[in-house]
């Protein structure tokens, strides 16, 4: 999809360095793996609060993310390409008539200026989805299907979006459950690999995102007397 | 002078010349952004940047502020009320005048936009 409009341009811009995707992977990663910890060394005696960590992980991302997220990018995105007001916080700033959008740049402008789909497309989808499956009896072939699903949510949810995935990439996400199936792990364990695998899927994504954004955008000090 | 040239000559010089405009455009949709982010969006050179953005915090129509993001400071730029208010009268006149000279030739224009109410300085922005 092309965009465009400011807004769009901005939106999209706040994911250029896959800072948002990294953030949210590390979280999945570090609180799926507390929960398999408890899961395999704590003893069944006690309570197993299987999804307890992955839902504290992510509440704790929608709460201060964006602090975390605002503090890298504050060391590598803004003195390279510059700020630009983070999507979310718009609700209550003032969008440009459409139309002159329109006669600047484009026939057909988005109905969305500057918004951000990221924590309701993605964040939530994989909250949900590993909600369902912790909550239901689990087999062991449910992975082969589980990883699919999540990947087809997360590409056909996000594909209008300012942030949508590649297909290849959500392939490979779609793949994974296929991988520990034949891995042969054990089911107990199996609803927690989940939030791992997607954890590890969004930290390579991002991190080949920043990899490219870095390479492409060296750093270069403004003298700060040229700056308005 | 005709009625139409009438509105022309009451068009916002300060907004009608392009590096102005797409300026005014960038900061409408981003919200705020630093004088970098508009340097590359906007294509422009620092100088010329710096000029634009003078006239427009001179006629009260942006505000620019030292800020700090993670103890990184940055020159934050942003619409000021007025600055809305002066945008959204801009957008009425110039879509008043294509509308008034039949088919513009542009589908969002010819398929007439909603009126935008100007806003009062200091009045909750109009569209979120």
């Amino acid at each position: 999809m092309p965009i465009a409009s400011p807004g769009q341009r901005a939106a999209s811009y706040w994911f250029v360095d896959g800072l948002p995707d990294i953030v949210l992977g590390t979280t999945l990663l570090f609180f799926g793996a507390l929960g398999l910890w408890w899961c395999i060394h704590v003893p069944k005696s006690l309570p197993q609060p299987d999804f307890f960590f992955i839902a504290a992980g992510l509440t704790l991302l929608i709460w201060k993310g964006r602090n975390v997220i605002d503090f890298l990018k504050s060391r590598l995105t803004y003195p390279r390409t510059g700020y630009v007001q983070p999507p979310e916080d718009l609700s209550e700033g003032f969008r440009p008539p459409s139309t002159l959008i329109a006669l600047n740049l484009r026939p057909g402008p988005p109905p969305d200026e500057n918004v951000t789909h990221f924590n309701t497309r993605t964040v939530m989808v994989v909250f949900f989805w590993c909600f369902y499956l912790v909550q239901n009896p689990w087999k062991s072939w449910y992975m082969l299907l589980a990883m699919p699903v999540l990947a087809v949510a997360l590409y056909a949810w996000n594909r209008r979006t300012e942030r949508p995935y590649r297909w290849w990439s959500a392939l490979i996400l779609a793949l994974t459950g296929a991988l520990l199936l034949w891995l042969d792990v054990p089911p107990l364990v199996q609803p927690l690999l989940l939030p791992l695998l997607a954890g590890v899927w969004l930290v390579a994504q991002g991190a080949c995102t920043l990899v490219g954004y870095l390479r492409a955008n060296p750093y270069s000090r403004t003298p700060e007397g040229v700056r308005a | 002078m005709t009625p139409r040239m009438q509105e022309i000559s009451q068009l916002d010089r300060v907004i009608h010349e392009p590096a102005r405009l797409a300026i005014m455009l960038i900061l409408g949709g981003a919200g705020e952004a630093d004088f970098l982010y508009l340097q590359r969006e906007g294509g422009f050179t620092q100088g010329n940047l710096s000029g634009h953005l003078a006239k427009l915090e001179e006629a009260g129509y942006v505000a620019i502020e030292k800020k700090f993001k993670g103890k990184v400071p940055l020159t934050v730029c942003s619409l000021t009320g007025k600055g809305r208010s002066a945008f959204a009268e801009y957008s009425n006149r110039m879509l008043g005048l294509l509308q008034s000279n039949g088919s513009s030739g542009h589908p969002a224009i010819d398929s007439g936009p909603p009126a935008i109410p100007p806003a009062s300085p200091g009045a909750p922005p109009d569209c979120r």
